[in-house]
Formats: structure tokens, sequence, C-alpha cells
């Protein structure tokens, strides 16, 4: 039986690193799958792995089209919000949750799902300058809070060099625990990708 | 003893200084801010880093495998995807 990964928020980095590990169902036995509420608008295709065919379409079930139509690749979405009455629903039977959320409460409520549920669940986050991210599991990670409620992060796709950086790094310990069950926890800057 | 890892303005640097690894967050930040004055940090070396530089930054502190301590200083991550504006997505 595949090893369902379910991302939760597939906006900027999210998207990025699920359309780089749409490798895995073929090579490691694995199910791609997507939870996000929010449509693709024009100024995501600036920041977010989504193409011109799916403006105003819902970001997950965008995502699964897309892997299907441009790479033969099936997977499962959910177009819902993760709440406490959902999640686990949603999260049943994954081998992996991988948080790309944007606010503190998402990632804690996915945090508090997970350990409650004992599931493993690896985090990626950025800065608001685009300059710095981190790719952790959720034994080592506390969500930080926005400055202000609401703080836009990338409108005008100038973070999207740095976002494709962190989305592969997440790709790459996604597949690292896929592959080998290695947690594997990354700083990423300007200046490079150093393992912590 | 412990590595202090600092990022700042985009380069990450990290050098290992005699400090409490419990030392409080504001005590951290003054001392982090000295250290890069003087140049202490390979690679991030700016002598006019102003006094209050990482009011806004996180503190962690690690154990290593290796029974070491480790301390990171790095700016705020509240973003993992971007979905801007008044209609901006809860996930």
């Amino acid at each position: 039986m595949p090893r369902r990964v379910l991302f939760c928020g597939v906006g900027a980095l999210g998207s990025t690193a699920a359309l780089l590990c749409r490798n895995l169902p073929a090579e490691a036995d694995a199910e791609l799958a997507f939870v996000d509420f929010d449509r693709v608008e024009a100024k995501n295709l600036r920041a977010q792995g989504f193409t011109k065919p799916a403006l105003g379409k819902n970001k997950a079930e965008a995502l699964k089209l897309q892997l299907l139509n441009l790479y033969g690749v099936r997977s499962e979405a959910y177009p819902v919000r993760l709440e406490a009455t959902n999640a686990s629903a949603l999260c049943a039977g994954a081998a992996l949750l991988v948080d790309g959320f944007d606010n503190a409460a998402s990632r804690t409520l996915l945090a508090e799902h997970a350990r409650e549920a004992n599931l493993p669940l690896v985090h990626a986050a950025m800065a608001a300058d685009g300059s710095f991210g981190l790719v952790r599991w959720d034994e080592r990670f506390r969500p930080d809070p926005e400055d202000s409620a609401g703080q836009a992060t990338c409108e005008t796709g100038e973070h999207l060099p740095f976002i494709g950086l962190l989305g592969a790094v997440l790709a790459r310990a996604i597949q690292d625990f896929l592959r080998d069950d290695r947690r594997r926890d990354f700083l990423v800057s300007l200046s490079g990708v150093r393992e912590t | 003893m412990a590595i202090l890892n600092i990022t700042w303005n985009g380069i990450s640097a990290e050098a290992r200084v005699a400090i409490d690894h419990d030392l409080g967050d504001a005590d951290l930040k003054r001392v982090a801010v000295e250290l890069i004055r003087s140049g202490e940090v390979p690679g991030l070396h700016i002598a006019s880093l102003p006094e209050r530089s990482f009011d806004h930054f996180v503190v962690d502190r690690f154990d290593t495998p290796e029974g070491g301590k480790r301390i990171f200083l790095r700016p705020k991550v509240p973003f993992g995807s971007a979905a801007p504006g008044p209609t901006r997505a809860g996930t």
C-alpha cells in the first residue's frame, strides 16, 4: 500500500516542494495528497508552483490536475480548510505530514494533531523578507507568530528564487525520510544551506 | 561553551563562544551584537551593527547529538506559503 504524504498548505513552499516530489509515487511507493482551501490568483503564478490554467481553481485541486496533466502522476486533493473537526479524517493513514501553512494557528493545530496521532511531521517556514528559512521536524519546531495579523509576503514574486531553494530543501527532507527514515533539519539562508 | 549560529541580512555564520547556554534572550542578543561588531563571528563582521538589531529575532536552543550546546539567533519565519492580501488563506 502506498505511503501517503499529505501536504498541508500548498502555497509557495508546499506547491514547490510537492512538484519536486513527483518522483516519489514511482520511485518510493508514495502517494501525494494536498489540503488547501484557497484558490489560485494571478499573483500566485509569480511565487507558487501553479500554471495559468490553474487560475481560479482550488489550489489542492489545481496541483492534482497539474501533476496528472503535465507529469502523469496521480494524487489526491482535499479542497478544504484543515480544522480541529476534520484533522483526524484528513490525516488518517498518512505516513508523513508536511506543514506549508502560513500562519501560527494552523501550524499549531496541525502539530497538536500530529503529536496526538503520533504522525511524523516536517515544517517549512520562511522569513517575510525572503532571506531566511527553516526546514525542521516537529520535535524541534515551534511556530513563530507573524509581526502583524495577515502580514503579506512575496506578492510580487521577488522571493521566488529563495522559495525555490527552500522548497527544494523541503523536498529533500521529505525524500530522505521516505527512503531512509532520516529526519534532517536544515537552515537555509542566502549564504547557503546548512544541515542542523 | 556553545556554538552560536547567527543569521543576519541573509547571511548565516557561527562561532564557538564561551557563554552560558541558559543566558536569557535579551542578554544573548546583546552579546551577539558585540561579537559581530568585534569580528568574532567568521563571515559576519559588521563594525557598525546597530545596538537593537536582534530585538525581533528568535532564539532557539538545542542539545547536539554529541552532547554539546547549539544556539540559533535567527529572523522570525512565520510563512510557509505566500497567500497575501485581504483574502489571505488560513492555510
